[in-house]
């Protein structure tokens, strides 16, 4: 058994060479037969096995390479005298007119039927082909496995592509043309995109399978990833045709001349082009075709679409046409991160319309702004109702100002929220417009505040805490916008203390609110005093209290007589202008009071000095108020009693008249000798109780409106009014209004000396901190440090530098680069 | 001729010298000669008719194949297994039909 064995397995080895040894030929023939029965697909009679045994032989007999070698020469035959014709037969010549881009409408039919037939053609060559040669592999697989591993040969297959490439491919369409199959096959495709892109439906799978032979064929034998045919030929063709497209395209859109189609179109335009990679093209070439878009059709329209006159982003924003926004700010988030020319158009829309506020303000506001100095006695009181008029007029259009801001705010974090999902440099972008053109107006603190004291005065009676706090909160925004923070700080504190004293602050609640909101906006320092002058208001309240209590008991008499409300303010902690008047007043000798007034103001002093030693109190008539009752005796008998709430100084006026018989008069001067008031509170006081229409308590002659010192003042019996309690404002001097230009220039002024102390302030701080520092370093701590509150300026800067090293602060340590050390 | 379904689930051997091995065509499929000459998608006669002549393996040696391959399959999932018992006088035969097959 195993002797027959082993004899057995030599018998067939010898038998296999020795039979066919001589019969390569034969086989070949064979094989070759075959071979063509596949390629016309009559390979169902053929045995796998009796062909996959033929070249099992041949390479057995060591003549593998022979075979390879004529089966490459079989296939090409093949390819050049049957597919090629085949091929080439399905070119008409409508398709060979592929430069130019078919205009005329019925040749482009014509052109797309000729290129959906040769693309059929194709395919079926190619796809022929492909499973032929799949057949013809699995058979010679024997020899594919000693050719590629011992010979280091391409497999069969790969190399019947290649030649498909070359004998199929590249082959010229006529044997004197030119132009090759593959050019004609890029263009054919590159056309019918074209029709789609035209809006026409075109036979999608038909140029997907073609675009699959171009992926499937490699430029070289070795079948690297990056020389496939499609990548090498086909892309880029296609991508440069994209490229003319949308470039002229772009052209056209910008022509039409709407910004909103242009967004449309081109939005479409992105969405189609990855629809055709995903479904017609390969999906590898959606990035590059997603930046040939980018790049022709938005990156170099999207300026001009933004600024396009009458549709761009200008109106847009005009009309809030959101969605329109939305598309823009996505396709110019597409191109660029920083989204340039759309934030400028914002930008500039933004500052525009701002400045269109600004003006609008302006405009409402235009008064004949007279000076309102003191010494202009005549002119000043020559018309008091109009002045006041013009005066609210500006009032309003502060407020009004505020009011348009805050829309206008309202709108774009609208617009911002809505349209540019929420895009930081969007919102930076627009942040800064704001307090651009916020900033160009010189006014707007003056008017942000005045916002304030128009809201807490009035605007928050009858709304709910959640209203109130969304108002604040809006004014708050502004105040982010506003640089100069102290300047807003000194008007808010004016009208803040205007608020407590003449206690016309709807609620305390809410001016408490508005601190704290101020706090965590802009920081401790700021609010500091604001929270000071509030402390004075609650310390006087007790210190009210507890005075009538001390006064019951030392059981003083006039106490039943005047009830005394006392607010002590701290000086430096209240606005200037309060404290500034009571300087005028020492050096002038106090105003004169009644004795019984006289009298109650003493018993305080005693009293509050008393209590802390080594404090001044200095009276300040201005702020005060007072309420009286007054008699009037009418011709008939009756006697009409009225309550009038009055000024410090009117009391002190009228009680002047207590000693005055009926029928006598006081003129200008003996109230001016008599009370030492000053000109311009004088004058000021007697027009709101003699001229002003509703309140005429006293009689004037001559009547006018102007006061001469020489007028006479009667006291008028005849006094009418309907209700019990009577309200006499003081003309133009108690409600919080614009500012004239002198009381700018004022305002200014000090602010620039305030600016000046804690710009040196914070020089001093640094220095102490670091030593010495350089010039620049120095400079560039300062804003840092200041910005929260204000802008300095750098030349006020370097002034408040030099002066401290004259009063030797400072020192200069080295010249170059110019240095400072901090003196101890 | 076959139907579909039988063609998918066996296919027939046939050895030089007449004997018929009937395997699973996966297991069959485990040569690749094999699993390409019943590749359904190719049209040669044996993707149709689920039948191969083997000219140039005799039964023995035929036999030992289809041993082998069914020995593969149901040990394909695992490690340590012990060698298939080979006939020494087969070895060289066995050697050439592996070749041809390509297993």
């Amino acid at each position: 058994m195993a002797m027959r064995a082993r004899q057995r397995i030599r018998a067939p080895r010898r038998g296999l060479t020795a039979n066919k040894g001589d019969d390569f030929e034969t086989n070949w023939a064979d094989l070759s037969t075959s071979l063509k029965k596949i390629h016309t697909k009559d390979a169902s009679n053929l045995s796998f096995e009796q062909l996959y045994r033929n070249s099992y032989n041949i390479v057995l007999m060591m003549r593998g390479e022979d075979l390879y070698e004529r089966i490459k020469k079989l296939e090409q035959d093949w390819l050049d005298d049957e597919v090629k014709t085949r091929v080439t037969a399905a070119i008409s010549s409508s398709l060979l007119l592929a430069k130019e881009l078919a205009e005329v409408q019925d040749q482009a039919n014509e052109r797309r039927e000729a290129g959906e037939r040769f693309l059929a053609a194709m395919r079926e060559a190619f796809e022929d082909h492909q499973l032929c040669m799949g057949m013809i592999t699995d058979v010679l697989m024997y020899m594919d496995r000693v050719m590629s591993t011992d010979h280091r040969k391409p497999s069969i297959y790969a190399a019947a592509m290649a030649l498909f490439r070359d004998h199929v491919l590249r082959s010229p369409i006529r044997s004197d043309a030119k132009t090759t199959v593959v050019d004609v096959l890029e263009s054919t495709i590159l056309f019918m995109i074209q029709l789609e892109r035209s809006g026409q439906i075109i036979d999608r799978p038909l140029i997907s399978h073609c675009v699959t032979m171009l992926e499937g064929l490699y430029e070289t034998i070795t079948e690297e990833e990056s020389s496939k045919l499609y990548l090498t030929l086909f892309e880029p063709a296609f991508l440069d045709a994209s490229k003319r497209f949308y470039q002229a395209e772009g052209r056209r859109l910008l022509e039409t001349g709407d910004a909103a189609t242009f967004c449309k179109v081109a939005t479409d335009r992105l969405a189609e082009e990855t629809e055709r990679c995903m479904y017609t093209l390969a999906s590898s070439t959606a990035p590059k075709i997603k930046e040939v878009l980018d790049r022709e059709l938005i990156e170099n329209n999207i300026a001009e679409v933004v600024n396009l006159e009458g549709t761009g982003v200008r109106q847009m924003l005009d009309n809030d046409r959101l969605d329109s926004l939305r598309s823009i700010y996505v396709l110019s988030a597409r191109v660029d991160p920083k989204k340039s020319p759309l934030t400028t158009a914002v930008q500039k829309r933004i500052v525009e319309m701002g400045k269109e506020i600004n003006a609008g303000a302006v405009e409402l506001a235009q008064t004949p702004a007279e000076p309102k100095k003191p010494a202009d006695k005549g002119e000043k009181a020559k018309k008091p109702a109009e002045k006041e008029k013009p005066v609210n007029q500006q009032t309003a259009a502060a407020i009004k100002w505020v009011d348009d801001i805050l829309g206008l705010k309202k709108k774009f974090d609208n617009i911002w929220e809505d349209s540019f999902q929420s895009d930081h440099v969007m919102q930076s972008a627009i942040t800064t417009s704001f307090s651009e053109f916020i900033n160009s107006e010189s006014r707007s603190s003056e008017y942000l505040s005045l916002f304030f004291d128009e809201n807490l005065k009035k605007g928050i009676k009858g709304k709910t805490e959640t209203e109130v706090d969304s108002l604040l909160d809006n004014g708050i925004t502004l105040l982010r916008y506003v640089k100069d923070k102290d300047m807003f700080e000194a008007y808010y504190k004016k009208h803040l203390s205007r608020r407590l004293l003449m206690k016309r602050s709807v609620s305390m609640d809410a001016e408490r609110q508005m601190i704290s909101k101020m706090k965590l906006e802009v920081g401790n320092q700021f609010t500091q005093r604001l929270e000071a002058m509030f402390k004075d208001m609650t310390i006087s309240e007790d210190l009210t209290a507890s005075y009538k209590e001390h006064a019951k008991k030392t059981g003083d008499p006039n106490t039943k007589r005047i009830d005394l409300d006392i607010n002590v303010l701290t000086s430096t902690m209240w606005p200037m202008e309060i404290m500034a008047s009571a300087t005028r007043d020492n050096v002038q000798l106090g105003c004169i009071y009644p004795k019984e007034v006289e009298s109650v103001k003493q018993s305080f002093e005693q009293y509050y000095l008393g209590k802390h030693s080594g404090r001044k109190l200095s009276w300040q008539p201005t702020m005060g108020t007072a309420d009286i009752r007054l008699e009037f005796p009418r011709s008939n008998g009756k006697i009409q009693r009225h309550e009038l709430n009055v000024s410090t100084y009117a009391m002190v006026i009228l009680l002047l008249f207590n000693d005055v018989p009926t029928g006598e008069f006081l003129t200008y001067t003996d109230i001016k000798e008599r009370t030492r008031i000053t000109d311009h509170d004088l004058i000021r006081n007697l027009q709101a109780l003699a001229v002003a229409q509703k309140t005429r308590v006293l009689r004037k002659e001559p009547m006018s409106r102007d006061v001469k010192s020489t007028d006479k003042f009667f006291f008028n019996n005849d006094f009418q009014s309907p209700f019990l309690k009577v309200r006499i404002g003081v003309v133009s001097g108690s409600a919080n209004k614009v500012e004239s230009q002198d009381q700018r220039k004022e305002t200014e002024k000090k602010m620039s000396e305030e600016r000046g102390a804690s710009i040196e302030a914070a020089i001093v701080r640094i220095m102490k901190q670091r030593k010495s520092l350089t010039h620049s370093k120095l400079m560039t701590e300062v804003l840092s440090q200041l910005s929260a509150r204000f802008v300095p300026d750098v030349n006020m800067i370097k002034k408040r530098i030099e002066s401290l090293i004259d009063r030797e602060y400072l020192e200069r340590v080295e010249e170059d680069p110019p240095t400072y050390g901090y003196v101890a | 001729m076959t139907t579909p379904e039988q063609d998918q689930e066996f296919v027939t051997l046939v050895s030089g010298d007449g004997y018929e091995f009937i395997l699973p065509r996966s297991t069959a499929c485990i040569s690749k000669t094999l699993r390409m000459m019943f590749d359904p998608l190719s049209k040669f006669s044996e993707a149709l008719t689920g039948r191969c002549v083997l000219e140039n393996i005799s039964g023995e040696v035929l036999e030992k194949v289809c041993e082998y391959l069914c020995y593969n399959e149901k040990n394909k999932d695992q490690v340590n297994v012990p060698d298939m018992e080979i006939p020494p006088e087969l070895c060289l035969e066995l050697l050439m039909a592996a070749d041809y097959l390509d297993v």
